[in-house]
């Protein structure tokens, strides 16, 4: 009987069997170019170290240059007769400014995230996401502006501090901090489940004790992590630091003094203050170790995630030795938890002696919570103090002139419309680069991909290039495209640079998007006999599509609004509106860049009213993604 | 079983399924019968939705899952790799535990499976829906309305509706994976008039949680248990005298 089946079913195969796998032209042909979109990660790696690479290798191998001096001298001065390359006042000023601000920074955010996870009532919570997320989307080059204009001249008035300080950049990059560390340990929080409160609270724990004692613990991997993250923005933002901090590379920790930060000195290659040669290989050398040190962090900050979720130490047997030194790291985090615990230990010994009565309890509850109530009141009155400054300083100069005239060297007849035009050619060709992109890539990881090495790979690669600082994006367009692919410093350098910068926000928010739809549609779909592709097409791709319209809106929202990535490729200066993509090209924050780093003061209100401009470009598109989230959200039967 | 009976189509033989290294299925044989009623019984866990999946390869959807043996059905192994499930599935219709329809409307809903088969008349179309809701015994309460969300049918409806849309791709076998589960005893009633009537037409493979459910509509019935086929054979025999220990235990509520 078995013999008789098999032998028909072969004889079948060979002719009538219906449900044999026919090639499928589409399908593969889409498929292909899921899996190139993904793939396109990779080459943007290849890309970034290809260019860290050969700057430095020429830096390395320049007479000029000793290694040893490079990373333990305490002289960086890259012009001159005598040139000295050694980074040590680098280092200094990027952990004076990255330290300061996360001091100020992770406290200030971390309670307001308790405050808002724990204390807030819903209403109170969604008036104060907004103003969260609007500090999240004012582009850096603003709070540059602010950082030199504004809270600089009160340094220099109270504390006598130099002109260029960092202690105005470490301020304001405190506030940008702000909603990466709220954000990410308000979700961490958030997900802490409900019946560890509930079992507090059972067992007579006061909110604040509850609060305290039960979810900040059961929360420290994400609020480590968003500690981490801040550091590493910090660490890697250059436009404030570029501003207000200065060009002298002091080797102080003195924050009234002037100091450059290893991403001001990249930029400074950029604004051709530095005569090329060995002094712009060394830009890129920096680049490497400033690449190399937020890679790192991030790394720690995504393992310090796995090893507390998975509550034990990571699986031995493939022992590579760099995975170690990342343990490492992660224990040492892990035994400061512990001491601080300890400390609490003995701390509660001690309070042995008077215990806790119910008031005092009390107490201890009215003011924790009335603090990181405060947090949350510092934070509104800053958004509020620093767009009133701006609008103040700019509404002046907001006229017919201004939006309809060119750029000019007197600000009287200075104008923006090619600037805006710049901005907006800019943003149409990166969404026309990174859209399809970055939305392959979601979608070849998120419905087609298997769980193999390489598209771990690809996942990893993705994870990483979120987290590279945006001026060495800026060095990779130089090298790779404006040089490389000889296409100059255009539209289509520009955008390209853009693109690969967005891409993993993108690719982030649409995989966000497709994961929303539930899997029941993908079963029905394929139950009734729908290929990959058709599933996807008629019932995956409808109901994601506003989270990933609203993703893209956003990534472009953050694109037209980056500084450092164009500083190397756009002008300050043109007479004509680009007619191709191989035209040079204004883009908004570089004139605001430009007109904020002229002494007259007349500049400065043409940079504030370039600001309103850009702001309120910014404002109508976030609201275009709000509008499309909500109406969408109302229309979903699902 | 062994007795070789003309209308036997599906062949299972051998069949084990494995998620990583749990082994969810244990060299399963058995033959099912065509146009009746076949019941997969058994406590949570014991494989019997997994073999089902095994029928339309939905199990190929999962990551890491891998089957050995063979399922032959019109001759043909649709176990084998070279065998597309897409097309299979459209011979071997399923509906899923929760009802499931598309965001769409009830038109849209029965006519998608038609449309990506290549059928674009108006006309074809609207004649598959109307007797497709008809079969489905849901035209009656929806016929008015057929540009209405899915989403605003009750759970039962929605469910008939999934069997409707089923229905209409016009499979041989219609494998259900406890359509009821999640409905009232009245949607439930309802269902089970409606699975008595398609056998008449269809193999129809149920899973059940519900004895009761097994005993009032199953021809015959497969007991399961830690992923192997403990018993198989006609629900009046599983029911009223069954051969194994096992099988008696768990029909007598001694555990499962």
């Amino acid at each position: 009987m078995i013999k008789l089946w098999s032998s028909k079913s072969v004889q079948k195969e060979n002719d009538e069997n219906p449900f044999k796998i026919k090639f499928n032209l589409k399908e593969n042909l889409i498929l292909a170019f899921l899996i190139g979109s993904a793939s396109v990660a990779i080459l943007v790696s290849i890309a970034i170290i290809f260019t860290l690479a050969e700057g430095s290798i020429s830096f390395f191998t320049d007479p000029l240059v000793d290694i040893l001096e490079f990373f333990t001298g305490a002289r960086w001065v890259p012009s001159g007769n005598n040139p000295s390359f050694g980074m040590l006042p680098l280092v200094s000023g990027t952990l004076l400014i990255a330290g300061g601000a996360l001091l100020i920074g992770a406290p200030l955010g971390l309670a307001a995230a308790l405050f808002l996870s724990e204390f807030a009532s819903d209403r109170l919570r969604s008036i104060v996401k907004p103003i969260i997320e609007v500090l999240a989307g004012i582009p850096s080059i603003v709070y540059g502006f602010f950082a030199l204009l504004i809270i600089s001249p009160i340094l220099r008035d109270t504390f006598e501090a130099s002109y260029f300080n960092a202690a105005s950049a470490i301020i304001v990059i405190a506030i940008m901090l702000l909603p990466i560390v709220i954000s990410i340990s308000d979700d961490a929080m958030k997900a802490v489940p409900h019946h560890l409160r509930e079992s507090s609270l059972a067992l007579g724990a006061t909110k604040w004790e509850t609060s305290t004692k039960v979810v900040m613990p059961a929360a420290s991997s994400g609020i480590i992590a968003s500690i981490l993250l801040g550091l590493s923005r910090a660490i890697g933002e250059t436009m404030v630091v570029l501003l207000a901090a200065g060009s002298i590379a002091n080797l102080t920790l003195n924050p009234f003094d002037e100091t450059m930060t290893m991403s001001a000195y990249i930029a400074k290659v950029a604004t051709g203050d530095i005569p090329p040669g060995v002094a712009v290989s060394a830009g890129f050398t920096v680049g490497l170790v400033l690449f190399i040190i937020t890679y790192i962090i991030n790394m720690i900050a995504a393992r310090v995630v796995i090893r507390i979720k998975t509550g034990s130490t990571v699986k031995k047997g493939k022992k590579v030795r760099f995975h170690n030194i990342l343990n490492n790291f992660g224990s040492i985090i892990l035994i400061f938890i512990k001491i601080n615990s300890k400390i609490k230990n003995i701390k509660k010994y001690l309070r042995k002696s008077h215990p806790l009565t119910l008031e005092r309890r009390y107490l201890k509850q009215k003011i924790g919570v009335n603090i990181i109530g405060g947090s949350i009141i510092i934070t509104a009155v800053f958004l509020v103090f620093l767009l009133l400054n701006i609008i103040s300083q700019g509404a002046s100069g907001l006229s017919a002139t201004f939006l309809t005239s060119f750029p000019s060297r007197f600000p009287s007849k200075a104008g923006i419309l090619p600037v805006i035009i710049g901005s907006v050619y800019l943003m149409l060709l990166t969404l026309f680069f990174a859209a399809p992109l970055g939305v392959g890539a979601a979608i070849y990881l998120n419905e087609f991909a298997k769980d193999t090495r390489y598209t771990r790979f690809i996942r990893q690669i993705i994870q990483n290039l979120s987290g590279v600082p945006s001026i060495v994006f800026g060095l990779v367009g130089l090298t790779i495209f404006v040089r490389l692919f000889n296409f100059g410093p255009s539209l289509l350098s520009g955008s390209l640079t853009l693109t690969i910068m967005v891409l993993p926000i993108i690719i982030v928010a649409t995989e966000e998007a497709l994961k929303s739809v539930p899997d029941s549609f993908r079963e029905a779909a394929r139950g009734v006999g729908s290929t990959k592709w058709q599933t996807v097409h008629h019932h995956v791709l409808p109901n994601a599509t506003p989270g990933i319209l609203t993703g893209i809106i956003l990534s472009l929202s953050r694109a037209i609004g980056e500084t450092a990535p164009i500083l190397f490729i756009a002008a300050v200066f043109a007479k004509t509106v680009p007619t191709s993509i191989f035209n040079g090209f204004l883009a908004l924050p570089m004139q605001i860049f430009h007109w904020t780093t002229m002494p007259q003061e007349e500049f400065h209100i043409l940079a504030a009213s370039t600001i309103i401009v850009l702001l309120l470009i910014l404002f109508s598109m976030n609201t275009i993604a709000i509008i499309i989230r909500h109406r969408a959200q109302v229309r979903r039967d699902w | 079983m062994s007795k070789e009976n003309s209308n036997k189509v599906i062949h299972v033989k051998n069949v084990d399924v494995f998620y990583g290294n749990n082994h969810a299925i244990k060299d399963v044989t058995m033959d099912i019968e065509e146009k009746s009623v076949t019941a997969f019984i058994g406590p949570s866990g014991c494989g019997k939705s997994t073999l089902l999946r095994c029928l339309n390869r939905m199990n190929d959807e999962i990551v890491g899952c891998k089957t050995n043996g063979t399922i032959i059905w019109r001759d043909i192994d649709i176990l084998s790799e070279e065998v597309d499930p897409v097309p299979l599935r459209r011979k071997a219709g399923m509906v899923f535990q929760k009802p499931n329809p598309f965001p769409k409307s009830i038109y849209d809903n029965i006519a998608y499976g038609s449309r990506i088969h290549g059928i674009r008349d108006k006309d074809k179309l609207d004649k598959i829906v109307e007797k497709s809701l008809m079969d489905a015994a849901l035209f009656g309460e929806v016929g008015d309305r057929l540009e209405a969300s899915a989403m605003s049918l009750s759970g039962g409806q929605q469910q008939r509706l999934c069997i409707a849309r089923t229905l209409a791709i016009k499979p041989e076998i219609i494998l259900m994976d406890e359509p009821c589960s999640a409905l009232d005893p009245i949607a439930t009633a309802k269902i089970e008039d409606l699975i008595n009537t398609l056998k008449k037409k269809y193999t129809v493979v149920i899973v059940t949680h519900n004895m009761q459910q097994a005993a009032r509509i199953s021809d015959y019935t497969g007991f399961f248990y830690l992923g192997e086929l403990i018993e198989f054979g006609k629900t009046k025999q599983i029911f009223e005298n069954p051969k194994e220990e096992l099988t008696e235990n768990y029909m007598t509520g001694r555990f499962g």
